[in-house]
Formats: structure tokens, C-alpha cells, sequence
């Protein structure tokens, strides 16, 4: 039933003679999410550039193996590349918009590729505006430049100027790795929504978020395939012990938990209160644990922490609706 | 006070001394031009100074038209002439060569600027100035007076102005981070695309600041264009017509003006015009930049 959308075969990548892919052989399933995961420099950002070969922008690379797309090798030769990146999108690590508005962000891909009349762009830019859940908030400003549009909402932008060029696939790069975690929680909702109609390949050097949303799961480890397979299998059962010190790493990392606070249920700013009193009855550098489910809290409660001089270790969610604070005073 | 406290406080005063030096001594400029320049100020309306074109000293006339003119027809041209060469060969530099060129070319582009312009001056007597006479304006049947001219003086001053725009505008290409192009070519844009389009544009306001630096170099240049230009005070009709821009008038009479009432003042006037128009164009030229390295554009 499952059908191979990308099949990666034996690709090896040099930077000036550095090996940063080593014999990379893996299939990407179609219309299901696969997170590349590893530590950074292992070369997840180098396997996504392979498959739109923006690694050709770098200078001093060379590159070899071959990726084929829709049975196309899109290393041959004869391959045109302008219509292959056409087929993905890309979702940068920090969102990029154009030096242009809003309207001609999205607009700007269909218009290279054709698309002339006033009317069709403008369908094209409120549906894909649309898609992303930005254009209640942006309709009235389509002229205004992108820039002035909060990172979350570029984000969201970039995304509907990838989707709006009716790509097969999507790319992301670390694509919540700047942003606030309610703008990251929206992404990776937008995601899953998308991942009915669109292959997603997403790096991560953030394994809960792999968790939260893959179906298949490549470790990459040194430009090395260590493990690849179903997200469950490897999260629960992984086979290499390279990639159970991985996750095991991440998951307890070394931290003396002194106290925890459950503040569930607990509006802001009351949560930040009790917070504040859990931390009182706390001796300097100790470290304090609270869970919120309050999404205002998750930027409000750390931010005003530090304000207060106090450190904070973790922000990161946990399941659907509740996120893991981490304070040490 | 502990004493390196004491060498960063005097160090610092040191330099703001040397700064408050430098604006003084720009101002006193402005003001003693002012101050020369008041007399003829005064006597004739401003009007008459910009835009009447006789120039008669010895009868007291002094049409400033023909000069302002002369600038003009002179920095125009050579604008023309230098923006879309240094502009195209900025972008091949910047976009398309490899680095190994873009290295050798480099240090060229920087020598070019470092000329001294008596130099250009004589290559434009030498060899521009003839190739006007005796191909150019014969194969075209027009009339020169030598082959001296604004054209002559366009082409001389556009290559003067070569390495300032395509250094400048080198710098503002350069600022535009390869991500953003990477958005472009991954929404499947073609190189020559993403260049016009995003490129070009998120570097439109460094490369307009680029040109106005260029252009306020062609204005003020003095030496060069002098030696090739003519110098007839007569507002020109065409670009082989002679010209006798501002900075040239300045050179070529400033000390044997002084029998003459008024003349002095007139030259002077000349000088304090110049001034402020390069003082305006830098000033813009550079409030751009500073934006772009700010990250406001
Ligand atoms: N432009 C480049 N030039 C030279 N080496 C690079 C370049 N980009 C990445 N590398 C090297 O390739 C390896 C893999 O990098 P990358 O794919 O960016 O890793 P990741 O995305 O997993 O952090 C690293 O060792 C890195 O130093
Ligand atoms: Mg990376």
C-alpha cells in the first residue's frame, strides 16, 4: 500500500573533500512525514539540499549516487532542476520572506511560472493564505511588506509561498527551531494537516518534535545512516545502540529536578504567582519543574523569570496540550 | 581613578577633539564661501545667477546657466554611460563569476579608483579626444571643435566613476544572504530570475545610493574633465557641443579674476553651489547605506 516518493541511492556528499554524507541508501514513503534526525553537523542539512540540489549553490562541493524522484534521477545530467525544485517546496530554518508584500510573496512563485491573470493570483494567494490559517490575520495588509509580519507569521507565510507553486513535496529545514513555541505548535499543526496531500521530509535536531510528527524516522550520525524505519519502531524499539544513546541523551538530559509544580488549569498570570512562590521557598540554584496548559504561559511565564533573574533551563511541550518548564532560581 | 580608565577617557577625548576638528572645519568652509559669496548675492538677483546664460564678467554679467549646464550635460552623460556597464559587470562579478576572477578583478577595480585624474585627463586628449575627431563625429557628419566636447568629457568621467559604483554596488549584492536566493530557485526560479527579481531588488536602494556616489564624484571632478571638455561658456545643444562645467570655470580663472568687480565673488558662489550639491548627494547616498547596514532596507 505504502509507495516510495524519493528513493535515495548510495549518495555520497564532499565538501572541499570533507565527507559529509557517507553511502546513503533510504526510501521516503509518499504522503507521510519523515523526520531526519541527529546531532548537528551530522549532515541532515546537506541530505536536504541533495534532494532540490541547492547543495549545487555551495561552492567547492561535488556530490554523487542518485536521487530519484518520481523514478526521475534528478542528479542526471539532462535533468532540468528549475522543474524539479518546482515540485518541492522548502521551509527554511528561520523564515525568509521576499523583499516584496505579503500579496507578492505568494504570488511570486505561480507568476514565474505562468500564472498572469490578476484575477488567479489573487485566488492563489487567498487560498494558500488560507491554507496556513494567516489570512484572517493579514487580509486587510496584503500590500504591506512581509517583513513587518511577526516570525511565526512569515513562517506560516513561507509555507503558503512553498504550497502556492503546488508542489508534491515539502522540505523543512529546523523550520520551528526560531520560532516562539506557540507559533512552532502552529507549524507543526499546519504539518500534519499536510501530510495528507504532500510528502514532508523534515529535519529536526529536536526529538520530541520528530515524535510529535513522524511516520518514518532516518538518524543520520556522523554523515552516516545509522537506523531508519517507522517513527515507533525506532522511537521505542531502536535497533542501533547509536541511536538509543541518542534518544536516551536527549530524554534525560542531567538535570536534578528539586521540585515540581503542576499549574494545569491555572490561568495566567496566576501560574506565574505560584511559580514564583514554588521558587521562593527554593535555596539559590535549585531547580524548579512546572507544567503548564495554559498557552500563554508558555511565553509569558519564561519570560518573566528571567526578568525576575532567574534561569530557565527547558521550555518544551510534552503531549497535546501541556508544556514542561524547566526554572532554576 | 585607576590610570587605564584615565588613557581610555583622554583617548576618547582625543578623538572627539579630532572629530569636532573636522565638522569645524567644514563649516568654517561653508561659511567663509558665504561670507566671499554675499556680495554678488546681493547685488544680483539668485534668479539672474542660475538662469541667465550671459556670462560677461567685465560688463558685470554673470549668467551662471551656460556652467550649471555644462555640469550637467557632463555628469548626465557620463552617468548614463557608466551605470548600465558597471551595473552589468557588478552583477557578473558578484553572481556569476567564480571566485578566482572575482579575486584578480578585484585589486584592478581598486587601482582604477586610485588614478590620479590628471592622468585620465591625458588618456582623454590622447586617445579620446582624436578618436572623436577624426572617426566618430566624421562617420556621424557632425561638426566638433576638436573633438573637444561634453562627449569627450562623458566618457572620460564615466570611466572615473567605474570603480565607485561597482565597488559599492559589489558590497550591496554581497549583503544579500544566499538563503534568500536559495527561496527563490527552491520555488523553481531560473538564476537570471532570482537575480532580476530578488536580488535586484532587495539591492535597488544600495545600488541607487551606488549611482548617486558615482554621480556626485562625475560632479565634482575637475582636472580631467577640463582638459577635454572645451570650456566655452555656452550652454550646449548637443553632446559634441563644447561645455564648461562649474569645477572647470573654478580651475581655470580663479586668480587672474581679481582686477575685475565682483568676479572674485562669482567664482566663489561657483565653489559654495558645488558644495552643497555634492554635500546633498553624498549625504543622501549615505543615509541609504547606513539603512541597508542596519538592516532597516
Ligand atoms: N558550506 C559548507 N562548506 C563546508 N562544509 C560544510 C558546509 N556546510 C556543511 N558543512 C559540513 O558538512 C557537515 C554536515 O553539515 P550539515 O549538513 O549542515 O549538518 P546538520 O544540518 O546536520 O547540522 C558538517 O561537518 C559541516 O561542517
Ligand atoms: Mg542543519
Amino acid at each position: 500500500m505504502s509507495e516510495i516518493h524519493i528513493e535515495i541511492d548510495n549518495v555520497n556528499a564532499y565538501y572541499n573533500g570533507n565527507h559529509a554524507l557517507k553511502n546513503i541508501s533510504v526510501k521516503i514513503q509518499k504522503k507521510q512525514i519523515t523526520a531526519i534526525i541527529g546531532p548537528s553537523g551530522c549532515g541532515k542539512s546537506t541530505l536536504l539540499k541533495c534532494m532540490n540540489r541547492l547543495i549545487d549553490l555551495t561552492d567547492g562541493v561535488t556530490y554523487s549516487g542518485k536521487i530519484l524522484i518520481d523514478n526521475e534521477d534528478i542528479f542526471a545530467r539532462k535533468t532540468d532542476i528549475v522543474n524539479i525544485r518546482k515540485k518541492m517546496g522548502l521551509l527554511a530554518q528561520k523564515p525568509i520572506p521576499l523583499p516584496m508584500s505579503i500579496y507578492e510573496n505568494i504570488a511570486y512563485g505561480p507568476k514565474i511560472h505562468g500564472t498572469k491573470k490578476k484575477s488567479d493570483l489573487d485566488a492563489i494567494v487567498e487560498k494558500y493564505l488560507k491554507l496556513v490559517g494567516l489570512w484572517e490575520e493579514v487580509k486587510g495588509r496584503l500590500n504591506s511588506p512581509a517583513s513587518q509580519l511577526s516570525l511565526g507569521q512569515q513562517q506560516r507565510l513561507c509555507l503558503a509561498r512553498g504550497l502556492a507553486v503546488e508542489p508534491e513535496i515539502i522540505l523543512c529545514d529546523e523550520p520551528t527551531s526560531a520560532l516562539d513555541p506557540v507559533s512552532s505548535q502552529h507549524i507543526e499543526q499546519q504539518l500534519l494537516k499536510l501530510k495528507k496531500d504532500y510528502t514532508i521530509v523534515i529535519v529536526t535536531h529536536n526529538i520530541h518534535q520528530a515524535m510529535r510528527l513522524a511516520d518514518y524516522v532516518i538518524h543520520l550520525y556522523l554523515g552516516e545512516l545509522v537506523e531508519h524505519g517507522l517513527a515507533n519502531e525506532v522511537f521505542e524499539n531502536p535497533k542501533e545502540e547509536r541511536t538509543r544513546a541518542y534518544i536516551n541523551g536527549i530524554f534525560s538530559p542531567d538535570l536534578k529536578i528539586d521540585s515540581e509544580e503542576n499549574l494545569k488549569g491555572k490561568m495566567c498570570p496566576y501560574n506565574f504567582v505560584y511559580a514564583k512562590q514554588a521558587l521562593h521557598n527554593l535555596e539559590d540554584g535549585k531547580i524548579l519543574k512546572i507544567i503548564v496548559d495554559d498557552p500563554l504561559a508558555v511565553t509569558e511565564v519564561p519570560r518573566g523569570m528571567e526578568a525576575d533573574g532567574h534561569k530557565v533551563l527547558i521550555v518544551k511541550q510534552i503531549n497535546k496540550k501541556d508544556w514542561e518548564i524547566v526554572i532554576q532560581k | 581613578m585607576n590610570i587605564r580608565r584615565l588613557k581610555d577617557n583622554i583617548s576618547s577625548r582625543l578623538m572627539l577633539a579630532a572629530t569636532v576638528f573636522a565638522c569645524l572645519l567644514f563649516f568654517s568652509m561653508l561659511i567663509g564661501l558665504y561670507i566671499r559669496a554675499r556680495p554678488i548675492l546681493s547685488l544680483v538677483p539668485i534668479s539672474d545667477l542660475l538662469f541667465s546664460s550671459v556670462w560677461g564678467p567685465s560688463d558685470g554679467k554673470f549668467g551662471f546657466l551656460p556652467f550649471i549646464m555644462g555640469t550637467l550635460w557632463v555628469t548626465g552623460l557620463a552617468t548614463i554611460i557608466a551605470v548600465p556597464i558597471s551595473l552589468l559587470s557588478s552583477i557578473y562579478l558578484s553572481e556569476y563569476a567564480g571566485n578566482s576572477l572575482r579575486n584578480a578583478v578585484k585589486p584592478l577595480i581598486d587601482l582604477l579608483a586610485g588614478i590620479p585624474s590628471v592622468v585620465y585627463g591625458l588618456w582623454g586628449v590622447l586617445a579620446v579626444v582624436p578618436f572623436i575627431k577624426n572617426t566618430l563625429a566624421p562617420a556621424l557628419g557632425v561638426e566638433t571643435i576638436g573633438g573637444y566636447g561634453v562627449l569627450a568629457g562623458g566618457i572620460v568621467l564615466s570611466i572615473m566613476v567605474f570603480p565607485i559604483i561597482i565597488s559599492v554596488t559589489g558590497e550591496v549584492l554581497r549583503s544579500v544572504t544566499q538563503d534568500m536566493r536559495e527561496v527563490s530557485l527552491s520555488l523553481g526560479a531560473t538564476k537570471r530570475q532570482t537575480i532580476k527579481h530578488v536580488v535586484l531588488r532587495k539591492a535597488r536602494p544600495g545600488i541607487f545610493a551606488a549611482i548617486v556616489l558615482g554621480f556626485s564624484r562625475a560632479f565634482g571632478e575637475t582636472m580631467a574633465v577640463l582638459m577635454v571638455v572645451g570650456n566655452v561658456p555656452k550652454v550646449p545643444a548637443s553632446v559634441f557641443d563644447p561645455a564648461y562645467p562649474l569645477p572647470a570655470l573654478i580651475a581655470n580663472t580663479f586668480g587672474e579674476m581679481m582686477s575685475i568687480p565682483l568676479y572674485d565673488s562669482a567664482i566663489l558662489l561657483a565653489a559654495l553651489m558645488l558644495l552643497i550639491v555634492v554635500l546633498i548627494f553624498n549625504i543622501l547616498a549615505r543615509m541609504v547605506l547606513i539603512k541597508i547596514e542596519k538592516g532597516v532596507i
